[in-house]
């Protein structure tokens, strides 16, 4: 399987490959030190999305998955994401807010 | 396979990763169960009781294998201190500055002449 590039697609086809079939989908960290490599891996054992990276700010991104994973596992996969992905909207606020100041 | 219960699954996890620095990697798995057998599944499913679902957490180095169970009722406070253990553990990520040094160069030519005109 070739690595995804897009950390966006990798995310959005992890979180459909799981809701497709909860029972059989894993999702795999690999993190090798010595190298300073991190692979995230999704697969239902038909399809296996791939993603790679030597970043330190990727790791942040990756944590966003891990709980995206953790609430859809812990709770069910109909479980809505907007209280995970709400954190990025609230996130966002403070930028909006500095907006209005300007104006 | 050990299944621990989430503090002593964490201190494990952290010990991985400190015995993995020189060589080696650490894969940690997450996966959907119900913890039960196909049978034990069946005899629910025929029940028609609901099955309760888990989130597994696996970690291994590729000699041990220790695993822990995350209910949905602990999982928001297991996944933090998850994450502060992944944090401190992965250090040897390339930070920003370095690709960034050349990069931000280029980026600041750029930017200070199109930010300049936005202060004004």
């Amino acid at each position: 399987m070739v690595y995804i590039t897009s950390w966006d697609e990798f995310l959005d086809r992890s979180v459909q490959l799981f809701r497709a079939d909860p029972d059989s989908t894993r999702y795999v960290m690999k993190y090798r030190h010595c190298d300073g490599k991190l692979v995230l891996k999704v697969t239902d054992n038909r399809q296996c999305l791939k993603y790679k990276t030597d970043q330190a700010q990727e790791a942040k991104k990756m944590e966003k998955l891990n709980n995206i994973f953790f609430t859809l596992m812990a709770r069910g996969p109909e479980v809505d994401l907007s209280e995970v992905t709400g954190k990025e909207q609230t996130d966002a606020q403070p930028v909006k807010k500095g907006r209005g100041r300007k104006q | 396979m050990v299944l621990l219960q989430l503090d002593p699954f964490l201190n494990e996890l952290t010990s991985m990763f400190e015995r993995s620095t020189e060589k080696g990697s650490v894969w940690v798995t997450l996966k959907r169960s119900s913890l039960k057998s196909k049978v034990q599944k069946n005899k629910l499913a025929t029940a028609g009781e609901a099955i309760e679902y888990r989130c597994l957490i696996r970690a291994t180095d590729g000699k041990k294998t220790i695993s822990a169970s995350v209910g949905p009722k602990d999982h928001q406070r297991f996944q933090a201190s998850y994450a502060t253990i992944l944090k401190a553990h992965m250090t040897a990520l390339k930070k920003r500055e370095r690709k960034d040094k050349k990069k931000s160069a280029e980026i600041e030519k750029r930017e200070g002449s199109s930010k300049r005109p936005k202060k004004s």
